[in-house]
């Protein structure tokens, strides 16, 4: 079996369609008008929270239902990934037959190998993705939207993509388990407030998975790293680009402009300090500001006029 | 009466015109609104998926997002069952206020989110008895979500999925009996 996987080359049936970060970037409407600030007036900001008094709200949530589908397909992809990809430690590269392994050709000096306390973290990881695949598909049938329904962004695979076993677990564990952590609190809120007697007892169980996740992911960050401060710097470095990659926008943040909130005290148990939690509303607040910038910025050239009003 | 669409051609969004105009005079024959004069505005600068429906005397003007004719597949392109499923709510809407029985209901912006899930699910199940693909459990979903996950809120969702001669009051009664189901829940 091949080792790493470009996420170009997933695995997809015909009902799914794939888009790229890129895609959603050259969407010129999501400058010219996201319904934010670009469509009230004398810079009043709308609310847009996932819960039940928003209008569109059943279609947001199924929306972001599905998102979470292929979330969890590819984060279970991810995790599977790390155990195939890297050679345990400690554990000799050749093979029965006396074949050096594909893993010890492109790390023949082994400092890439994992332990296997790890890889047992990374397949009851992918056992946990498999149950939320199998949930989420589920509630996805429950709300009325099909398999493939929507879009898939490959993004949080290509997070998982990189040749550094370390930098995967600072941007999945990390960065993305630790959205999905404000993603599930999110839809948590949303069903119990609307009363479904499903979403929310659902999302409960796979919240408190993933804030095993992001634990482990942090664990093994310091753990692996203890005596390697540049590569830990290398990986929270990554681990910010990726929090700002998924902050576009300002999907999520406390404030009730972004669609997602901050879920402050799973993050507290995930191992999230406060400074940390910080951080990322920043970086969210200052990518809403980034938004309405480039929403009035992108009116003002389409439409003079229209400039004036937000 | 012809129908206008516009735009006629597009910069943001890969919709055709005539995909539009041709959709929209099918839904116009089946419900019977020929003699209506009927424009439609595409705001193709922004993804979201609001219609907005102004009535003056026998014209019906459709101001529509481009994500409401949006395939969610396949982002920008244009879905001939999204367009069909938009437009026809909207036509519904418009057919029920001028044809009697709905006098009394408010403007569109004044209406309640259990008020439009209730009429958009009787126009839903009209569409869907007119041939127009629909997903019933995604309107099921939308109409529990603010009628209740109940028994008699189902109850209430198939009265009005499967009836074709309400009046807004008989909508309004349906609708407010699956509320008060949910208060006592």
């Amino acid at each position: 079996m091949r080792k790493f996987l470009p996420a170009d080359q997933l695995a997809r049936d015909e009902r799914f369609n794939t888009i790229t970060m890129q895609d959603r970037f050259n969407d010129p409407r999501s400058a010219l008008g996201t319904g934010d600030a670009a469509t009230t007036t004398a810079g009043a900001r709308q609310k847009f929270r996932l819960t039940p008094e928003r209008r569109d709200a059943s279609d947001g949530a199924r929306g972001l239902m599905h998102g979470i589908m292929v979330g969890e397909i590819q984060a279970l992809e991810g995790a599977g990934r790390t155990c195939w990809d890297f050679d345990t430690a400690g554990v000799a590269k050749t093979s029965s037959t006396g074949a050096h392994s594909a893993g010890a050709a492109q790390n023949p000096s082994g400092d890439m190998d994992v332990p296997f306390a790890l890889k047992l973290d990374m397949a009851r990881q992918c056992w946990d993705e498999a149950r939320h695949v199998e949930i989420s598909i589920k509630l996805s049938d429950w709300m009325g939207t099909e398999i493939g329904q929507f879009a898939e962004n490959t993004v949080l695979f290509a997070a998982a993509c990189s040749s550094d076993p370390v930098l995967r677990l600072a941007g999945v564990n990390c960065a993305l388990e630790g959205l999905a952590i404000d993603v599930f609190t999110t839809m948590k809120e949303f069903g119990d407030l609307a009363g479904d007697p499903f979403l929310e007892f659902c999302e409960d169980w796979m919240l408190a998975d993933e804030v095993t996740h992001v634990k482990m992911g942090s664990d093994w960050l310091r753990k692996v790293t203890e005596n390697d401060p540049e590569r830990r710097k290398k990986a929270l470095d990554f681990q910010a680009v990726v929090d700002k990659l998924f902050s576009y926008g300002g999907t999520r943040s406390d404030s009730d402009e972004s669609p997602i909130g901050l879920a402050r005290r799973f993050r507290a148990l995930a191992g999230f300090t406060d400074d940390e939690v910080e951080a990322i509303n920043d970086v969210s607040v200052q990518a809403l500001e980034e938004r309405r910038a480039r929403g009035a910025a992108a009116r003002a050239s389409a439409d003079p006029a229209s400039a004036t009003s937000t | 009466m012809p129908i206008t669409v516009s735009p006629e051609t597009y910069t943001y969004v890969s919709f055709d015109a005539e995909v539009i105009r041709r959709i929209a005079d099918d839904l116009v024959r089946a419900l019977g609104m020929q003699d209506r004069t009927i424009t439609i505005d595409v705001d193709e600068t922004t993804p979201l998926v609001r219609t907005r429906l102004t009535i003056d005397g026998d014209a019906i003007h459709i101001n529509a997002d481009s994500g409401a004719f949006e395939d969610t597949r396949l982002p920008r392109q244009q879905s001939e069952a999204a367009t069909a499923t938009a437009l026809g709510r909207v036509l519904l809407r418009a057919s029920d206020r001028l044809t009697g029985g709905f006098g009394e209901a408010p403007a569109d912006d004044q209406l309640t989110l259990a008020q439009v899930a209730a009429w958009e699910t009787y126009c839903i199940g009209r569409l869907e008895r007119l041939g127009i693909a629909v997903n019933r459990q995604r309107w099921l979903y939308n109409f529990r979500n603010r009628h209740g996950f109940t028994d008699g809120g189902d109850t209430a969702f198939d009265q009005l999925w499967t009836n074709g001669g309400l009046t807004w009051g008989e909508l309004c009664a349906i609708s407010d009996r699956a509320l008060a189901l949910k208060a006592a829940h």
